[in-house]
């Protein structure tokens, strides 16, 4: 039996050891906004908050997430901080078809809790795990900006 | 699935055989074996340290990149290819021994351990040895690794002198290495007293030349200078490279214009 923290929630499970967190996560949990998009690491789509890090969920075996934190999209909704992050991706569009957003906006998290004022470069660089194949970037990166302006508790 | 404790109970379960040793779970999970059973090291206290041993660093081997690159005792040299490893998610979870079990010429941070003449700490309910990185590696997937042994810490000189380190990827981010290459240089009074130069995906295993690097060293930086034809001619002949997504010529040019590069910047 595997047991870990759902966003918040203690949690069991039991299958193999090798069954990807993110597959657990969208079928058994019914967490959805964990997104599937490449299965090895390099997209960022299935990006969750684990042990207070960011990590790729397509890559954690089940056997890793037992006695783990984790924090997906849904999750960080309940925090006070998510609004300013809502309302940054709003304001310059830096969402379009959305399918990377869940994994963008928790990689934004994931920065600005390390470094509440990024520059540019520090941006780029903590959402590069995360391909966005609609907005070209730029929209997303003035999403971030906007976050670390108006601030919050990370 | 197995979580130990300590790495005696690790250890003790390895020996027993039928697991597959786990630690960030990035390698093991782009192909993951069907019905593998994981021992999890990730968070064995004895592979998370980072010790500082005066010339060289200690770094426990489910260290994460991550973990490295805040780590104020990890060299600066080692920071520089970290820093190029993937992405931060990937970092997060990535470790430095499983960089090294994964057994890739391209993987970064063992460039690094190279060019260092990093040794590596082996465990087993039989004991313990230090190989050197070089002996460690014997060809292309195949280490001399014991089926009962795991990796559990790296010995990391400090690089003495100046360094240099470049990745060649397709892209910024998230890129497997085409070529990377590192090389470090001591140069007291105008003489050269050590000399290291490391090239990483470009054949089965990273590539360094001893024999070669001896060329340059107690020599003075005119000396040098005046051997530099020489010297790259060398290398031309020793380097190898492998069939790849990129092509042999391109590797090897590459290659050389990259450590011309470096013995430029330090004067040679």
């Amino acid at each position: 039996m595997i047991e870990f923290v759902l966003n918040g929630e203690k949690v069991s499970w039991e299958g193999p050891d090798t069954e990807r967190l993110l597959d657990v996560l969208r079928e058994d949990f019914r967490l959805t906004g964990v997104k599937c998009g490449c299965k090895e690491g390099e997209c960022g789509a299935c990006s969750v908050i684990f042990d207070g890090e960011l990590a790729n969920s397509c890559l954690i075996p089940m056997a890793k997430a037992d006695g783990a934190e984790i924090m997906t999209i849904e999750g960080l909704r309940e925090l006070d901080c998510f609004r300013v992050l809502d309302r940054a991706f709003a304001e310059p569009a830096a969402v379009q078809c959305g399918f990377c957003t869940p994994g963008m906006v928790l990689a934004a998290y994931s920065l600005l809790k390390k470094n509440p004022h990024p520059d540019e470069n520090e941006i780029r660089d903590g959402l590069s795990g995360n391909l966005c194949r609609c907005t070209g970037y730029r929209a997303i990166v003035e999403a971030v900006k906007l976050a670390a302006k108006e601030g919050g508790k990370w | 699935m197995v979580r130990p404790e300590n790495l005696n109970d690790a250890l003790k379960t390895l020996s027993r055989g039928g697991m597959t040793i786990c630690a960030g779970g990035t390698d093991v999970m782009v192909y993951p074996p069907e019905n593998a059973r994981l021992l999890m090291v990730d968070r064995l206290p004895e592979l998370k340290l980072i010790e500082d041993l005066g010339d060289a660093v200690r770094i426990g081997a489910a260290v994460t990149f991550t973990e490295g690159i805040e780590s104020p005792i990890v060299p600066e040299l080692m920071k520089a290819a970290l820093r190029r490893i993937a992405a931060p998610a990937i970092r997060n979870m990535g470790t430095f021994g499983g960089n090294i079990g994964n057994g890739s010429a391209k993987a970064d941070s063992v460039l690094i351990d190279f060019v260092l003449d990093a040794k590596l700490e082996l465990a087993s309910i039989r004991g313990t040895r230090t190989p050197d990185i070089d002996k460690f590696y014997l060809g292309r997937k195949k280490l001399d690794l014991a089926p009962d042994e795991l990796i559990a810490a790296i010995f990391l000189p400090k690089p003495k002198g100046s360094w240099y380190y470049e990745k060649v990827g397709g892209r910024e981010a998230l890129a497997i290495s085409r070529l990377s290459f590192a090389g470090v240089i001591d140069v007291r009074d105008g003489v050269i007293t050590s000399l290291s130069a490391a090239f990483g995906a470009v054949a089965d295993t990273v590539l360094r030349f001893k024999e070669l690097e001896a060329m340059l060293t107690g020599k003075s930086l005119d000396e040098a200078r005046a051997m530099k034809p020489d010297f790259i001619a060398a290398y031309d002949r020793a380097i190898v490279p492998i069939r790849g997504r990129v092509s042999e010529t391109w590797r090897k040019e590459v290659c050389l214009n990259l450590l011309r590069d470096f013995l430029s910047q330090n004067g040679i």
